[in-house]
């Protein structure tokens, strides 16, 4: 739909903006400087903090950049960014960053003993900094202590820099809705193909599992997990992906029921190949369509879920996150009205992004709604 | 079709069978599981108190025994046919005819069936004024986006529609608190819970001194409803005609208004105070859904106004209005009834937000705090009875499609 499409210019952009906001984030906002140079040489303190992550999104996001502006063959594109990604996690391994960060340090150090050059991050303060050198900063309404420190978006209950929780918290954001999605597809594709290309009795029992899984109200499953296991990062991924393949299932059943009776899949049979190279060499890319429509509005509600989670104060430990920081606008007695309107845009246009590429693709896959019909 | 009914609900049984089996396994396999330690640890008692409180969990809810056991025990705990443990836990004999029994919960020590008899009435209320509101709205607003494709109200509409879907309702509550209710800013509506204290008390319907005030209580709003409609009618509205429900609640918020400011009212009533109170929630637990079906309404509607029959039925010079209502309506309504299925389990997802975010003490605010003390007999509980209103939901649906589909016919 033409009149849609500085919308989705709009979703390509605040989707590329919020991942090079998420590669950089430990250079945007740090409570250490980047470079304070004495008289006996320079130091790179905020560089000391790097961890494996944070060198795997650097490189990500350097690689992505990189063969997005060359043009290459997507097969050498794909092992250049495995070897860069390989070869930055094998660096990763080898960094330490200190266990115990004292936030302050750097600052009291260097008001105590003037440097010569000082590079602050753009943000100067990090989102575990509870700026306790400056006593009580809690909800601090945006530019309120302005002189002496520049809280762009003000500061949470705890008393951090709510920008720096902000772009911390995109880390989490981006990388739960796509690895989430991910685990949700693959268990989806996998458990579809199988009920799909077997039919019959297979298909029964598939269909009666998928039934039940999606009759459990999903954030209700999701609750039952978060409180009985650990809360970390992968293992949410992986109860957000859990909780959400029947979806997926349910369109490769249906794609893979029409396949099953075409000439090439029945040739491929005939042929003697392998049940794995027939299920998703030869009749997967054939079903792609319906999946990557049904994805793409997948990572949007897993970005809600995991919103609605830390909302509920069952999100991640001590992590920044969205929806935790939506949690603390209403938690006080006043209305802290900017607790309440950055987190819920971030997580609002990043949900609409992701629904504005779902529309866009289905208006471009779909021949239904080819004829600008689109929702 | 009795025959059809009959079968669907015998399907119910294993399913449902089958989504407390996934609950419990979630359970059972996380790290402490369902024992007693697991319950006991982290209260603040001395070795022996602690010891003694294990002890009780294992005597009483059997926890010490393998999973495997445990559910299948529970699940004769809950069926009306089964064994009844005599004084030691222990099972024997042949299977009876007994009383189902959801069990006791651990946190409240009280029976599951009376919390839920207490906090399923909330959040059903929730949803009784949702739904219609979810429906009512959408087919408004999607009929007339379809109506006039590409014209000022659809192009205003279609970006709104789509950013209210991707709003969270996190941000939408905490928005209209913040704004309606919280005391910094207008403080229109209460910031939660469902009724003032007060309020209980007080007589069902609102009571006024003169009767004058009575007959003006009563007539003012249906008055301004009854002008707007007309009004919306007439077409003298500055943009056209006016969708007789859309003038209908504007009228009556009008009048709402009136009455609020000129009526002098001596006592509200617990029915006026229990509407004011569910404002701000149902309008969180609504506005997604009823943005997400406006866009399918005008999409499906769009569909059809482009199909053979509507344009034979325009050929033919039957009037735009009755082509619309009489000939494409029933078809456009099919899909909605579709996803009716699937917006049940979102709307009880979604009263655990709403009822987190306004204190109402719901089933949603329930699950919450059933998982966070790991309260295994009132997760099972509260799993059970939302996976049979979803499925009842889905079974409904199933036959209000047969309703709207004469081609449909359930044998």
């Amino acid at each position: 739909m033409s009149s849609h499409r500085w919308l989705l210019r709009f979703a390509f952009g605040w989707l590329a903006l919020l991942a090079t906001i998420a590669a950089w984030a430990p250079l945007l906002a740090n409570s250490f400087p980047l470079l304070v140079c004495y008289e006996e040489g320079c130091q790179f303190p905020a560089f000391r903090l790097f961890s494996a992550v944070d060198l795997l999104w650097l490189t990500g996001w350097g690689v992505a950049v990189l063969l997005w502006r060359v043009r290459w063959l997507w097969t050498i594109r794909v092992v250049v960014a495995c070897v860069a990604l390989l070869v930055a996690a094998g660096i990763g391994s080898q960094l330490e960053p200190p266990a115990l960060v004292v936030h302050e340090s750097w600052r009291t150090h260097l008001t105590a003993q003037p440097a010569q050059r000082v590079l602050w991050a753009p943000i100067p303060y990090g989102p575990r900094d509870y700026l306790r050198d400056f006593g009580s900063t809690a909800l601090e309404p945006p530019l309120a202590a302005a002189p002496q420190r520049w809280h762009w978006l003000g500061t949470d209950d705890q008393g951090a820099d709510l920008a720096a929780r902000l772009i911390h918290a995109s880390r989490i954001a981006l990388s739960i809705g796509l690895i989430a999605t991910g685990v949700a597809l693959a268990i989806g594709v996998v458990v579809g193909a199988t009920m799909g290309y077997f039919a019959g009795w297979v298909d029964l029992i598939g269909m009666r599992l998928v039934e039940i899984f999606e009759a459990i109200p999903t954030l209700f499953l999701l609750l039952t997990f978060v409180a009985f296991f650990e809360r970390s990062l992968p293992l949410m991924m992986v109860i957000i992906g859990l909780t959400s393949w029947p979806g997926y299932a349910r369109y490769t059943r249906a794609e893979f029921l029409r396949l099953r009776r075409i000439e090439f899949v029945q040739g491929a049979i005939a042929a003697g190949l392998p049940l794995t190279s027939i299920l998703f060499r030869h009749m997967l890319p054939n079903a792609v369509a319906p999946l990557a429509v049904a994805a793409a509005f997948g990572v949007a509600s897993a970005i809600l879920a995991e919103s609605t989670l830390s909302f509920l104060g069952l999100g991640l430990v001590d992590e920044p996150s969205w929806g935790q920081a939506l949690n603390q606008a209403v938690k006080a007695a006043a209305f802290n009205w900017w607790l309440a309107l950055f987190p819920g845009l971030a997580i609002l246009l990043t949900v609409l992004a992701y629904n504005l590429l779902g529309e866009a693709l289905r208006d471009a896959l779909d021949p239904r709604y080819r004829e600008g019909v689109g929702v | 079709m009795i025959a059809y009914l009959v079968r669907r609900l015998m399907w119910l049984v294993p399913t449902l069978i089958g989504i407390t089996l996934v609950v419990f396994a979630v359970m059972a396999a996380s790290p402490g599981g369902i024992s007693a330690a697991a319950l006991v640890e982290g209260q603040n008692l001395e070795p022996e108190a602690k010891k003694a409180l294990t002890d009780y969990y294992n005597r009483r809810y059997g926890l010490d025994q393998p999973a495997a056991v445990q559910y299948l025990r529970w699940l004769n705990q809950i069926s009306p046919l089964g064994w009844e443990p005599d004084a030691n836990g222990t099972l024997s004999g042949l299977p009876t005819l007994k009383r189902p029994d959801l069990g006791v919960s651990f946190r409240y020590g009280r029976p599951v069936i009376e919390l839920l008899a207490e906090r399923l009435p909330v959040t059903l209320l929730l949803n009784l004024f949702s739904i219609p509101l979810i429906y009512l709205g959408a087919i408004a607003i999607g009929v007339r986006a379809a109506e006039r494709a590409g014209g000022r109200f659809d192009q205003v509409t279609s970006l709104t529609l789509l950013t209210l879907w991707s709003a969270p309702p996190m941000l939408v509550g905490v928005l209209l608190i913040g704004l309606f209710a919280s005391s910094d800013a207008l403080s229109w509506f209460p910031t939660g819970g469902l009724s003032q204290r007060q309020a209980l008390d007080a007589p069902f319907w609102p009571v006024t001194e003169s009767l004058t005030s009575w007959l003006l209580l009563w007539l003012l709003p249906l008055g301004t409803m009854a002008a707007a409609v007309t009004l919306g009618r007439s077409g003298r509205w500055h943009w056209g005609k006016c969708h007789p429900v859309v003038s209908a609640l504007l009228g009556l918020a009008l009048g709402l208004i009136a009455v609020r400011l000129f009526v002098p009212v001596t006592n509200p009533g617990f029915f006026a105070d229990r509407l004011w109170h569910l404002v701000l929630p149902v309008v969180t637990l609504a506005y997604g859904g009823l943005a997400f079906l406006a866009k399918l309404t005008r999409a499906t509607l769009l569909e059809q106004l482009a199909s053979d029959y509507a344009r034979t039925a325009r050929a033919k010079g039957v009037p735009p209005e009755q082509i619309l209502w009489h000939h494409l309506f029933r078809n456009a309504l099919l899909p909605l009834i579709t996803v009716a299925s699937s917006l049940l389990p979102s709307l009880i997802a979604g009263s655990v937000i709403v009822e987190t975010l306004f204190s109402l003490d719901g089933m949603g605010k329930l699950a919450v705090e059933a998982v966070q003390a790991r309260d295994r007999e009132l997760i099972l509980a509260l799993t059970l009875l939302s996976g049979f209103l979803t499925l009842v939901g889905y079974l409904l649906a199933d036959l209000a499609y047969a309703i709207a589909d004469p081609r449909i016919r359930y044998e």
